[in-house]
């Protein structure tokens, strides 16, 4: 079996709707590929997800504030077609009546956070072909030129948007650990603490070597590892 | 006084433990999945065609479902017992030596010996020495947090081996003839210790903190990363 053809029934297969043969020779795949056994992995926290009841969902950020002016905006909308009954006008002279509006934007706000909690929990490492993990030193001419006009992200500006992509997925993943935490016992928090102050150090070593030399992709890569090493940890004890 | 009381504490808490005990038949193929949550776990392969499941679950009140799919037997304690609080969990497993044990412990060691199936995987997310020995598998994937990794085994022909640390040592003892292409990086210690591999096929890099090179035709991936700690290889 493919990766591609392991990947495209992952989703059957973790629904138990495959035929006993395809499922075993999935497992069988997934045992011996690494990759593929990472993605059967995502899946499958994608579904639990889904199963877990969403108020126990971190919210996104200021969906207070989100919420407040939805209701402003539908109040406001309210009074102004009490007042005078004429026809609306912009948005609603095409035939939408207001209910359908505020439906839209209703939709419009679930969804997209939604998509952001979901694009959060998917989010894993790259694989070695990534641009982002790849140094100055193995960029093909035409990729330095294009660096250089603007066209193209360097290397290192490539690797600053994957860490500020890397802490927004460890930020929600803390706060996750941060409701879990007060269950478990003072063996775990001691393991859990321990380690985090390991691999904090690491990226505080590195952070500070790349200040220094921002060229140096030894420690960008390790960087990376060790900001990976943190998502990880968190990611694994916020389902304890 | 103290030593009544002693043995009765003893006695108490050694009542308290359960002993869970089950056996499967197993194909050659077999694939162990075991996820725990905190205890140690001992797999060791053997030459018959069965599974046998030995666990002492501190909290007796812990859930331990093993489901036997297809030829994987799974085991999922985090899953099982999430928001509780169910103590060590220690199991002692005995497979075919053919078999895929792919073993995860939050907290503890992992220990694994006479294996040489697809693959061995063993990973401890936080503190826990990971022992493999008389490892014959195309793929080896060993990761801790603060802890050793100690790998004695072979290196096949086209395998993917990969170990990574912490803080703690990764000990690997295999063959002179061994065929790879080798990565390992120390960036903290820069204490790599090729042994018997140094040669100039293998050179430092990035001010020592890193080696790349090859032994051998370089037929298989070896990468190891220790963050915080030391790289030794030991011949067999």
């Amino acid at each position: 079996m493919t990766c591609n053809e392991c990947q495209e029934n992952i989703s059957l297969f973790l629904d138990n709707e495959l035929s006993v043969e395809v499922s075993a020779s999935i497992q069988t795949h997934l045992s011996l590929c690494v990759e593929c056994a990472k993605v059967c992995e995502d899946f499958a926290v994608i579904l639990d997800s889904c199963r877990l009841d969403p108020a126990a969902e971190p919210l996104p950020p200021n969906s207070q504030a989100l919420w407040c002016r939805i209701n402003n905006i539908i109040e406001s909308e309210v009074k102004a077609e009490v007042k005078t009954p004429e026809k609306p006008k912009g948005w609603f002279a095409g035939g939408f009546t207001f209910s359908q509006a505020a439906s839209a934007v209703v939709g419009i706000a679930v969804i997209s956070s939604l998509l952001t909690v979901i694009g959060v929990r998917n989010y894993f490492e790259p694989t070695g072909e990534d641009y982002t993990s790849r140094s100055a030193a193995t960029q093909t001419t035409f990729e330095k030129v294009l660096s250089k006009v603007g066209l193209m992200e360097t290397p290192q500006q490539a690797r600053t948007k994957r860490f500020e992509e890397q802490e927004a997925a460890i930020d929600y993943w803390d706060k996750r650990v941060q409701s879990r935490r007060a269950q478990w016992d003072a063996h775990m928090r001691d393991a859990f603490d321990r380690n985090l102050n390991e691999i904090d150090q690491a990226v505080t070593e590195y952070t500070q070597i790349l200040e220094k030399d921002p060229q140096d992709d030894l420690s960008g890569e390790m960087l990376d590892s060790a900001l990976n090493e943190k998502m990880n940890l968190l990611r694994a004890f916020s389902e304890l | 006084m103290s030593v009544v009381l002693f043995f009765g504490v003893s006695t108490q808490a050694a009542s308290a433990q359960k002993r869970f005990s089950r056996t499967y038949p197993a194909t050659k193929n077999v694939r162990l999945q075991l996820l725990n949550r905190s205890g140690t776990i001992t797999v060791e392969g053997w030459d018959r065609p069965e599974i046998s499941i030995s666990a002492y679950l501190e909290a007796p009140s812990a859930a331990l479902v093993p489901q036997s799919l297809s030829g994987t037997i799974v085991m999922d304690l985090v899953k099982e017992n999430q928001g509780r609080n169910v103590g060590n969990v220690n199991f002692q497993i005995r497979v075919p030596r053919s078999s895929v044990v792919d073993i995860e412990t939050r907290i503890g060691n992992l220990s694994v010996t006479n294996i040489s199936g697809g693959l061995v995987r063993a990973i401890v997310t936080t503190d826990g020495d990971i022992t493999l020995t008389n490892i014959y598998a195309a793929a080896v994937d060993a990761q801790n947090g603060i802890g050793d990794i100690f790998f004695d085994g072979e290196i096949r022909n086209g395998g993917q081996y990969r170990f990574t640390s912490m803080k703690g040592n990764i000990n690997l003892r295999i063959p002179f003839e061994s065929s790879f292409r080798l990565v390992a990086t120390a960036p903290s210690t820069r204490n790599i210790d090729l042994g018997p591999f140094r040669s100039e096929n293998m050179r430092f890099v990035s001010t020592g903190r890193q080696v790349v090179g090859q032994a051998g035709q370089g037929t298989s991936n070896l990468t190891v990363t220790n963050q915080r700690g030391a790289i030794s290889f030991i011949r067999r």
